[in-house]
């Protein structure tokens, strides 16, 4: 975001970090890191892994296809097995009173399979839509930094022009222009017009993040040595500057992640996102809300791994970004 | 005043590239004129009245004569109807704006008035339990996307304790106060915790930075109370950054509210956009984003024009890089 620059890069720069946070930090580390890795292996193995309960592929949209916990297949909300203070509105004979991790929802679903199969599109779309932004946004950052000059006037000016709208109204118009909103054709939306509007989102901070670390490295010896011997500016780009700003990309990466996994919830949320029978973590919560009274566990068990998940990832950002000495304070 | 032109001529290009992208998206929708027309009444309305439609829209002329249309009618308020129920759009958007602009205001004020007194209170004993505390929090809020605290709020304080009612109306303050008072507090709350977050780490970090300047230490020598010289002499130098995030979130807030007014039920911009869409009215979203994005351009350019103002060493620092 174009900023006034701050009166405190005038200033002295601050004093190092307190050691005592270390020890702190590498207990939250590795839970940050246990987590993240537990919920990718489910969500890519969710037909799979045996904790996960699946009748047929989530892909499919046949009425049957279900994530019925085994002997437990009543359409009732069922509280979590652990949450001993709740009990379901619906009593049914022959069926335990809590089922699942996670509970059930109103179709008697398994919450904890539906929020694994939703976490696959979340972090499928988060991932595929920071790969593409990483792309289109490091070239043009990498550009703009290394030529300087007009080109840099001229990429300044087209961020401008994608940072003139509010981040989820650009969004949401994106989805809501390019993909058949209207609700016969709703069903079948794919997630294209979804990863273009994140990645359209996520492309202005990357470029002035490259950008900003590409300048400092255009300057130094190692690239007017690599101009005096002869090589050519595309290769001193790739060659001498991309392995240098690769590690602030990938640490900005990580959290920019976390923030499109947040918004495509909130398009989730909104409606705007795949729909069902393929769950997503915002569309979950969605869904859940107008049943709070009866059944909290339905919008708020899918809204705390969501909660864990993005707190993991930026976490683990944090780590990075003070491992790797990023300082460029974007947003 | 060569910085002043510079910014100028940015704005007016991008003004004109956010202008020429919406009202151009129209032809990027796909079939288009029939979702328009089953909106309008499907086969129920008469020939005319489609043809009548579809003129006005200037669909069939050429990108630059659309371009041209646009902005006459965008400039001459000549905003038109909504394509289902006739109702005009500028009403529909100054009803939403209403509600949104007060939402923006009640939530800034709020996380000003959480976040200015946390931030000193962290920043003067740094590294200690309360700074720790307060960190970690923020931390917290920063990962809560608003769609996840909304129901925990409505959770906590409509269902299980029955204070607030779960769906907000827009109350008339005059009125009732206290009526207006329960109906906006959970969705104040809810844009405002997340925000309150932002502003107390950056006010907290440049406030770190002004106490370790000698002017802090010349004051503690004077004897001047702990008080007077953490709001008195510190936090007025440190308030740069706040200051500027919480102008630039002015008019993101406005168009960000979409997920807390759908969530309470206010019937704010944001959410007509959002059943604008659903409802196939693109005449209605291309204004109100046009709209948005112009208020929130010009704000952050009056935001430039204000601190080059204020401090000449950003005009300096600006007219150099």
């Amino acid at each position: 975001m174009q900023t006034t620059p701050s009166i405190n890069t005038l200033l002295p720069a601050a004093a190092a970090k307190p050691k005592r946070f270390r020890k702190r930090g590498k207990v939250t580390k590795w839970l940050a890191i246990t987590w993240l890795v537990l919920l990718t292996f489910t969500a890519v193995g969710a037909s799979k892994v045996p904790w996960v309960y699946h009748d047929c592929s989530q892909f499919a949209v046949k009425k049957e296809c279900s994530t019925h916990i085994k002997g437990s297949a009543f359409k009732s909300e069922k509280p979590p097995v652990w949450a001993t203070f709740s009990e379901s509105s619906k009593k049914l004979k022959g069926s335990p009173a809590r089922a699942g991790f996670f509970g059930t929802d109103t179709n008697g679903f398994d919450i904890f399979s539906r929020a694994m199969f939703g976490a696959r599109n979340s972090l499928l779309i988060g991932f595929l839509s920071i790969l593409f932004g990483l792309l289109i946004g490091g070239a043009f950052g990498l550009a703009a930094g290394f030529y300087g000059g007009r080109v840099d006037k001229i990429i300044d000016t087209i961020m401008n022009v994608f940072l003139a709208f509010p981040a989820l109204l650009l969004a949401i118009f994106i989805v809501g222009f390019f993909s058949d909103s209207s609700p016969e054709k709703a069903a079948n939306r794919s997630i294209g017009p979804i990863i273009l509007a994140l990645v359209v989102l996520s492309i202005p901070p990357l470029t002035r993040l490259v950008r900003a670390n590409t300048i400092v490295y255009a300057q130094r010896e190692f690239v007017t040595a690599a101009h005096s011997i002869g090589a050519g500016n595309t290769r001193i780009i790739i060659k001498e500057i991309l392995p240098n700003v690769m590690p602030a990309m990938l640490t900005f990466a990580l959290t920019g992640m976390a923030v499109l996994i947040v918004a495509e919830g909130a398009l989730a949320y909104l409606g705007l996102s795949v729909n069902a029978p393929s769950a997503t973590w915002g569309s979950m919560i969605f869904a859940g809300q107008k049943k709070l009274e009866n059944a909290w566990w339905i919008s708020i068990m899918p809204a705390i791994t969501m909660f864990l998940t993005v707190l993991s990832i930026n976490l683990l950002g944090d780590v990075l970004s003070d491992r790797f000495r990023v300082r460029e304070a974007i947003g | 005043m060569r910085y002043f032109g510079q910014k100028f001529v940015q704005l007016l290009i991008v003004v004109v590239a956010v202008t020429f992208t919406v009202s151009l998206a129209l032809a990027a929708v796909p079939n288009s004129k029939e979702r328009i027309l089953a909106t309008k009444g499907g086969g129920a309305i008469t020939q005319a009245d489609r043809t009548a439609v579809l003129e006005s829209l200037h669909l069939n002329d050429g990108v630059v004569q659309q371009y041209g249309y646009f902005v006459k009618d965008l400039v001459t308020v000549n905003w038109g109807t909504t394509f289902g129920g006739n109702q005009s759009i500028r009403t529909s958007i100054w009803d939403g704006l209403k509600v949104s602009l007060r939402l923006m205001i009640y939530a800034q004020l709020l996380a000003l008035a959480i976040a200015i007194p946390v931030a000193i209170a962290a920043a003067y004993r740094q590294g200690g339990l309360f700074d720790r505390i307060s960190t970690t929090m923020s931390f917290g809020f920063l990962a809560t996307p608003n769609y996840i605290l909304a129901p925990v709020l409505i959770l906590l304080f409509s269902i299980t304790w029955k204070f607030l009612p779960s769906q907000s109306t827009d109350a008339p303050f005059f009125d009732s106060p206290w009526q207006h008072f329960r109906n906006y507090v959970m969705p104040t709350v809810v844009l405002a915790l997340p925000l309150a977050a932002t502003y107390m780490r950056l006010l907290r970090a440049d406030l770190v930075n002004t106490l370790q300047s000698d002017f802090i230490t010349t004051a503690r020598a004077k004897g001047l109370s702990t008080n007077r010289i953490l709001y008195g002499h510190a936090l007025r130098p440190s308030l740069f950054s706040l200051l500027t995030a919480a102008a630039v979130n002015v008019g993101a807030l406005v168009g960000g509210s979409i997920v807390v007014e759908t969530a309470f039920g206010l019937n704010g911009l944001g959410r007509k956009t959002v059943e604008g869409i659903f409802r196939n009215e693109f005449r209605l979203i291309q204004i109100t984003v046009v709209v948005l994005a112009l208020v929130y351009v010009l704000l952050n350019f009056f935001v430039d024009i204000a601190y080059s103002w204020l401090d000449p060493r950003v005009r300096a620092a600006r007219t150099l890089s």
